[in-house]
């Protein structure tokens, strides 16, 4: 049951990787492409990370999983508007 | 006193119950590091970001599935524009609204000018920017001010 759980999740959550690499390769601009990276893996790994913890013994290892989520929320978080400003300055470059 | 629970909770959380003497120390050297580099400037709300997580969480699934949808469907429907972003919240605020945005639904953010947010919406027909004035709020609500916003 347990087997069966992490199969479906970390599948979805590859799914949404897929995504978020389909998107950098065909969106159009940047900007766009920074959407379909953030959006897609911080769902991916959620999925991901949900899966495994189906396989997990203590809740200590849920624990561990929730803040392995949690930090790459908040980096990508930081990273994608720091990568958006950058390109925006880029842009309006003479 | 909160980066205390935090950064002590992100500890006990990565090394078990062993190594509490060197925990506590390396918790005390992080907290006070932490508000030499970001002094306590507003109040943090523990109990308010906790009461955003429902729709923070419910925000990244509908984010997720849409750029997803996107990018597998033939025309993509992409009606990308910009939009800017006045509010009250110090700067630190607005940089936390900023990744926020970056992970809720169609919106990115490119940093502030002027004071503004500059904001990316990915169709900007699909009504992304409906949802930010309530993200304002929260935001303001988890370092305990009552916000106003100016569309």
């Amino acid at each position: 049951m347990a087997d069966i759980a992490t199969y479906l999740l970390t599948g979805l959550g590859l799914v949404f990787f897929i995504a978020g690499t389909v998107g950098l390769i065909r969106f159009p601009d940047q900007f766009s492409r920074l959407h379909a990276l953030t959006k897609g893996d911080n769902l991916g790994l959620g999925f991901i990370a949900l899966g495994v913890a189906f396989q997990t013994d203590t809740w200590a290892q849920v624990a561990m999983l929730v803040l392995i989520w949690g930090l790459a929320l908040l980096a990508a978080g930081t990273v994608a508007p720091l990568v958006a400003r950058a390109a925006l300055t880029e842009s309006r470059k003479p | 006193m909160h980066r205390a629970l935090l950064l002590g909770g992100a500890w006990l959380t990565l090394t078990g119950a062993e190594a509490l003497v060197l925990g506590v120390l390396v918790t005390g050297l992080s907290v006070w590091l932490s508000l030499r580099l970001l002094p306590a400037k507003h109040p943090l709300a523990l109990w308010r970001l906790a009461q955003h997580l429902p729709r923070f969480l419910a925000g990244s699934v509908s984010g997720g599935v849409d750029v997803a949808r996107r990018a597998f469907s033939s025309d993509m429907r992409l009606n990308p524009g910009w939009l800017e972003i006045s509010s009250d919240l110090p700067d630190g605020a607005r940089v936390a609204l900023g990744g926020e945005l970056s992970l809720m639904p169609g919106t990115l953010s490119a940093g502030s000018e002027d004071g503004k947010l500059l904001v990316h919406v990915l169709d900007t027909s699909a009504g992304f920017d409906s949802a930010i004035p309530r993200e304002v709020e929260d935001i303001a609500a988890i370092i305990g001010q009552t916000p106003k916003v100016r569309p």
